[in-house]
């Protein structure tokens, strides 16, 4: 319980604009009980801040990103593995050192939104993945691509917003992309 | 005032950084893991291996310091990103985006650092030695994500 707590705060500690179903975060906040958070997915810190990731990548903001890839790190590290149901963790297990290996990079390429992009692709590829191997997290995401990026090879994300925002191309091409899937 | 420069320049040679050499057989080393053509990891040996293995050659000046110091600092920083004789042992996630990350460093030329290649003009890469191990990094990704 008190890992739960301390990975909830860890991960509000990051850029606030994402959550959508922040509730548990308000409940926490104004202190009155604690049982929200156990209903929590224990991937939310992990997707909150890859969200914040993302958004600030359709900004064209390196150093939120980067900002947003130290609190991914530290969201990777505090998560209970113990309350993934058992196919997650078997996953979790298998990308954890290489997501967190992203998220580094993200947070110390301030300055070069490329190669931060270049990450984000992976690591996209990687919470996908995460996402998809657990229960419901109660909230709404969408699994995007973008064909133009790289050359046309192409590029997916996660977002929570069914309206396209590219985090490949920022302004530049912000509604490029379509939704490949909605997930939970 | 040059004298207290020359005093510390003294002192410092004492503080010698531990080398970063070791004779031992790596069972996890890329070679052992995955195929490896001679041609290919004579480019890597080269050119990467200073500072992407357990053993480095060392230039003369590299047991001066403080140049000794910097050198240990990008050796240490260049092994925690990539070591080849390591590379068995990373997950196969990590495995694939090395190897992506591999190829898009040559392809950039953000790799070999212009200020290894300054001096070491040897580890320069050809057109020809890119394209050698950009395509063995194709083919190694193509095994791996067979692999499950």
């Amino acid at each position: 319980m008190a890992l739960a707590i301390l990975l909830f705060s860890a991960c509000n500690s990051g850029i606030k604009d994402t959550s959508n179903t922040g509730k548990a975060t308000d409940t926490l906040q104004t202190g009155s009980t604690v049982k929200t958070v156990e209903a929590v997915s224990p991937t939310k810190g992990i997707v909150t801040e890859y969200l914040n990731l993302k958004n600030a990548l359709t900004r064209d903001d390196d150093k939120n990103a980067a900002l947003a890839g130290n609190s991914l790190v530290k969201a990777l590290v505090l998560v209970d593995k113990s309350s993934m149901p058992t196919e997650q963790a078997k996953v979790f297990a298998d990308l954890s050192d290489d997501a967190k290996e992203h998220a580094e990079h993200i947070g110390s390429n301030a300055g070069n939104i490329k190669h931060q992009r270049e990450h984000f692709e992976t690591l996209s590829g990687e919470i996908y993945d995460l996402v998809k191997a657990g229960n419901n997290t109660g909230q709404k995401l969408y699994y995007d691509n973008c064909r133009m990026y790289n050359d046309g090879k192409g590029g997916n994300w996660i977002s929570e917003t069914k309206q396209i925002q590219n985090p490949y191309l920022g302004k530049d091409m912000l509604t490029c992309g379509v939704v490949k899937e909605e997930l939970n | 005032m040059f004298f207290l420069l020359i005093i510390i320049l003294v002192v410092i040679q004492f503080f010698r950084p531990a080398l970063n050499k070791s004779k031992q057989a790596y069972p996890n080393d890329i070679s052992r893991v995955y195929p490896l053509p001679d041609k290919v990891q004579g480019v890597l040996r080269t050119s990467c291996y200073d500072c992407h293995s357990n053993s480095t050659t060392y230039p003369w000046y590299a047991h001066i310091q403080p140049v000794g110091w910097w050198l240990a600092a990008h050796i240490k920083e260049g092994k925690e990103e990539l070591n080849f004789n390591e590379f068995g042992n990373y997950s196969r996630r990590r495995q694939q985006s090395t190897l992506k990350a591999i190829a898009s460093s040559i392809k950039d030329r953000a790799m070999p650092l212009d200020s290894y290649t300054l001096i070491h003009e040897k580890a320069k890469l050809s057109a020809n030695d890119k394209e050698l191990v950009l395509q063995w990094i194709e083919q190694t990704k193509d095994i791996l994500s067979k692999k499950k």
